[in-house]
């Protein structure tokens, strides 16, 4: 269970992100972010794994409050990370940017001669055939394309074994098909493994189609909370402005 | 790998035993081969230029990876390179080292020499010479008196070898002799010297088409004894071999590259710690990091801003003359050069993988291993490479402030 308490966060030019968001995530749930540009999806997940220092407010994962914590470490690698742009290192390999996703859990002396143990090994490889990208384990990972990408992203983050996975925007600069067989990939977690999801989306239908609960943010607020299928066109304006119009994504 | 694009690994291995790099080349692996064949003759041949023929056995490793390198490449497998380029780097340390520690004052003696064979060696650039060989003959005169020998003895002469006979061969002061010389070599000119305390000059003679020549010169000795005069001939054998002017300018000129690399070599040491240090997108952290990065950086300045032949002034007065004042030099502007290129790198990586790094759990070293380091290896080996170049330049003159190398030798 992931419990948000009245969190905040002011940037140092004075923007105002996030302005009192209070949330709870029941584990298994499949939740969508949305709102407009601006509106703090992202900075919303970087806080609960403290990639961004809140200014204030409380947030829990499993009654351990990581707000507070010391060690970032046990805490960060129960919660994995997707990314709009993959944010792979685009040097190394494939198999090296998966066994990354082991980085929390070894010997950190051990990983930095980049030793790693069989079952880590034999995980990565397991993890890759999920993705369906064995055969590319030697490949430099930017020789990939970017829905390949992506998958070593999801293989990366399955390292991590996470109760609660954050996408910020996975799909955004996927083409529609390879945007759905990511989103597969992360409902098979969810569905599968029991993972909590929390996934930022620019696209409604894709909400509908995959979470559970949305969200809507506006500038910094939470100005909706509640299934898919509430969302009718007054509540569509509300979050999105008066102007937008709904797009289907196939 | 294509199964019909395999080759016999067998051949491969044994090409690459005969000549390195060319069991890589006959799996088509062009580059792979022609750099391992390139870079091994020329490592050799610094290493031989250097004086360090022993290092060239150590290099028979480096030979044996080649072979297992064909062998694997043939059947598709590509083996890492890390282990013969670390070696490399290993044993150029230790020649660096070797070479740099020269202690200048001990060959002094033979430094007019070397400066006179440069001088003249730019006026006539000679880098190789023919091989030549010398060939002497050698008789006896007496000159007449209390305590001369009654009689002579010449020394033997095999049949067929060059020698010569004196006419008359009991003088006084003052007697001309007459030089007869059988089987030297035809048509070439040759020098003829009397022997002793001195060599003394005593003509030169002509071969004719039988290898024969008769020459006179006056004995001016008057003290009684015997004597000795040798006929000598310097013949080409038909071989080439490098000049005395490269020979003498070679070894400093290897010695300046050396400084320059061991120069790099430390300046490496220190500038890489330090330039993560100094990065600004590493160091944001905290207020106590960004006095870290503030203070390393104000320091690769300062460092970088001394004119190097100023540190290498400094330098010689504090550890003296020598190649280890200008390695000294260019250690210390060095770390600031590249502290400063290598600071610069890391701040132009991307974030978005840092960033997918941290939120795995891995802690701050990790971090850098596995997020940083693979985004400016690239540009640390083009500024470190660079850095070499440069060095090389500077280290000729810092020679000419006592630094060692070849600028050492040009004063
Ligand atoms: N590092 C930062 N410093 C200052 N302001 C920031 C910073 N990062 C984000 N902001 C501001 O905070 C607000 C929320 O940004 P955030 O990136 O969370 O929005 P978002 O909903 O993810 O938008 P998008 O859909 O464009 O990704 C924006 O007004 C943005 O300009
Ligand atoms: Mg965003």
């Amino acid at each position: 269970m992931l419990r948000i308490e009245n969190l905040t966060k002011i940037y140092p030019n004075g923007t105002k992100a996030l302005d009192g968001i209070s949330l709870d995530v029941p584990n298994g749930q499949f939740v969508a972010v949305i709102g407009l540009s601006g509106s703090g999806k992202s900075t919303l997940l970087r806080c609960i794994n403290r990639l961004i220092e809140p200014t204030s407010g409380r947030i829990f994962l499993d009654d351990v409050e990581i707000t507070a914590a010391k060690d970032l470490r046990p805490i960060r690698r129960k919660i994995a990370m997707v990314f709009q742009h993959f944010n792979l290192v685009k040097r190394s390999s494939v198999l090296t940017n998966v066994l990354s996703g082991r980085l929390g859990y070894t010997n950190p002396a051990a990983s930095l001669v980049h030793m790693f143990g069989n079952d880590d090994l034999a995980d990565a490889r397991s993890n890759l055939a999920r993705v369906g990208l064995l055969e590319k384990e030697h490949e430099r990972a930017d020789s990939l394309s970017g829905g390949q990408q992506q998958r070593v992203g999801i293989a990366r983050a399955l390292m991590q074994k996470p109760e609660l996975i954050l996408a910020d925007e996975p799909v955004a600069s996927l083409d529609p098909a390879t945007a759905h067989i990511v989103l597969d990939h992360l409902e098979q977690m969810n569905k599968h493994d029991g993972m909590t999801v929390l996934c930022n989306l620019h696209f409604l239908s894709l909400a509908r189609r995959y979470a559970h609960r949305v969200i809507a943010l506006k500038a910094g607020k939470v100005v909706f909370d509640g299934t898919p299928d509430e969302i009718d066109d007054a509540r569509f304006k509300e979050i999105y402005g008066e102007d937008a119009v709904q797009v289907e994504i196939a | 790998m294509n199964g019909k694009d395999q080759k016999n690994s067998i051949i491969a291995a044994v090409l690459s035993a005969i000549l390195p790099g060319l069991g890589q080349i006959y799996s088509h692996e062009w580059r792979r081969g022609l750099v391992i064949l390139i870079g091994l003759t020329a490592q050799a041949a610094l290493f031989y230029g250097v004086g360090a023929q022993w290092l060239i056995g150590v290099m028979g490793l480096i030979w044996l990876w080649n072979i297992w390198d064909a062998f694997s490449l043939a059947k598709g497998i590509r083996v890492s390179t890390a282990a013969p380029i670390i070696l490399i780097l290993i044993l150029n340390l230790i020649v660096s080292w070797k070479v740099t520690d020269i202690h200048i004052p001990s060959f002094q003696g033979e430094q007019r020499k070397v400066i006179g064979n440069i001088v003249s060696g730019l006026g006539k650039p000679d880098f190789i010479s023919q091989k030549t060989r010398q060939i002497t003959a050698t008789a006896k005169y007496i000159v007449i008196g209390p305590g001369a020998p009654a009689s002579i003895k010449q020394p033997a002469v095999k049949h067929g070898e060059p020698s010569i006979t004196l006419s008359p061969s009991k003088v006084e002061k003052g007697t001309i002799i007459t030089v007869t010389g059988v089987d030297f070599t035809p048509q070439s000119k040759g020098s003829m010297i009397l022997l002793g305390a001195d060599e003394i000059p005593a003509g030169s003679f002509h071969t004719d088409k039988n290898g024969r020549f008769e020459m006179k010169f006056v004995n001016d000795r008057y003290i009684p004894g015997d004597y000795f005069v040798q006929a000598r001939m310097v013949v080409p054998t038909g071989g080439w071999s490098l000049s005395s002017t490269l020979k003498d300018a070679a070894p400093r000129m290897f010695e300046t590259i050396y400084l320059a690399f061991i120069g790099t070599a430390l300046s490496l040491i220190f500038a890489l710690p330090l330039s993560f240090l100094g990065a600004r997108n590493l160091m944001s952290g905290n207020a106590f990091c960004r006095a870290v990065y503030g203070l390393v950086r104000v320091m690769f300045s300062v460092l970088r801003s001394v004119e190097v032949l100023i540190i290498a002034v400094i330098a010689v007065a504090a550890v003296g003359i020598g190649p280890f004042a200008g390695v000294l030099a260019l250690a210390i502007h060095g770390i600031g050069a590249l502290g400063k290129l290598y600071s610069e790198a890391i701040e132009s990586i991307e974030h978005g993988p840092i960033e997918a790094i941290k939120s795995t759990g891995a802690n701050d070293l990790q971090t850098v291993v596995y997020a940083v380091v693979p985004q400016v290896v690239p540009q640390f080996i083009a500024f470190t490479l660079y850095r070499w170049d440069i060095n090389v330049r500077m280290a000729t003159v810092i020679g000419l402030v006592g630094g060692g190398g070849i600028g050492y030798q040009l004063i």
